[in-house]
């Protein structure tokens, strides 16, 4: 019986979670179709996105149940990638933006 | 010798890695490695940018309605994914059928959509030799696409064990690692929407 009740309840937080999904879709929409400056429309799409992609880590792969140690497996490439950006940045604004170094 | 194995006993207990399965450990493992493959091209698509003053003339070109259509066939086929997992622990088999059918079908819609996109872009004259931009959006795409097919086969596969007289836990493991994989490409997609269709 509480089985039943649990995977009831948990259907309809998946159900709700795709909801969220499609709202957040919209809206990200919204903003692109909208004359928002560019700069800012772009900080709104990414973040619209990165909410999305939390939900479903977080409720549809569940990594708000798992160990720490799945997180970490998930969060070092990223923050790999992150880093190589970050390190590659100055390389950029020196050759192309200052026209620098040749 | 009885204080040695109560250690031992206690060690594992604690030991943390014990309380994760295997096969989640390996989708994981090989999730963390998709996320270099991904996470590579986006990083370099981005700089690429950054570097000359972004695509925004070619980019002009692709349909993001289409991108748009494709994203809302994604999450949806990841609701129902994980709706087949949530059947399979009710042991509801039929459910279980029903979503694993409906998220083929929204996998398959998806890949034809994007085969009707790519038609026109040909049509149009854009390869993905036609530059840069087109490098990366048929490249990404590309790859997204081919990872759509893994995941539409390794459901196919559960659907076949679903429909067949196999254990619940071993089909709910299945499931849930087959979900995995799917949700992970769905989260792909929910980036790369942004980065080649409205930026």
């Amino acid at each position: 019986m509480n089985e039943t009740i649990d995977v009831r309840r948990e259907s309809s937080l998946y159900m709700l979670i795709w909801a969220w999904l499609v709202f957040l879709l919209i809206a990200g929409l919204v903003i692109f179709v909208l004359p928002v400056p560019r700069t800012a429309a772009v900080i709104l799409i990414f973040s619209l996105a990165a909410i999305k992609a939390v939900l479903v880590l977080r409720n549809y792969m569940h990594l708000k149940h798992e160990h720490l140690l799945i997180y970490l497996l998930v969060l070092t490439p990223a923050l790999l990638f992150l880093g190589m950006a970050i390190t590659l940045i100055p390389d950029i604004v020196y050759r192309h933006h200052l026209g620098l170094g040749g | 010798m009885a204080a040695g194995a109560q250690s031992v006993s206690a060690i594992a207990e604690t030991d943390h890695l014990r309380e994760i399965p295997a096969g989640k450990m390996a989708v994981w493992i090989f999730l963390a490695s998709e996320i270099l493959v991904f996470g590579g091209l986006i990083t370099g698509f981005v700089l690429y940018q950054f570097a000359h003053g972004g695509f925004a003339a070619d980019a002009a070109h692709v349909k993001w309605r289409f991108g748009a259509f494709n994203t809302l066939v994604l999450v949806t086929s990841s609701m129902t994914m994980i709706m087949a997992l949530a059947s399979a622990r009710a042991d509801d088999r039929r459910r279980v059928r029903t979503y694993l059918f409906l998220t083929i079908l929204l996998g398959c819609l998806f890949l034809g959509v994007k085969g009707f996109e790519y038609r026109g872009e040909f049509r149009e004259g854009f390869y993905p030799s036609s530059g840069m931009f087109w490098s990366f959006y048929f490249g990404m795409t590309g790859l997204h696409a081919m990872h759509m097919m893994g995941g539409i086969v390794i459901n196919l596969m559960l659907l076949i064990a679903a429909t067949r007289n196999v254990s619940s836990e071993f089909l709910q493991r299945r499931i849930e690692y087959g979900g995995l994989y799917w949700h992970f490409v769905d989260v792909v997609w929910i980036f790369l929407f942004p980065l080649l269709y409205l930026t």
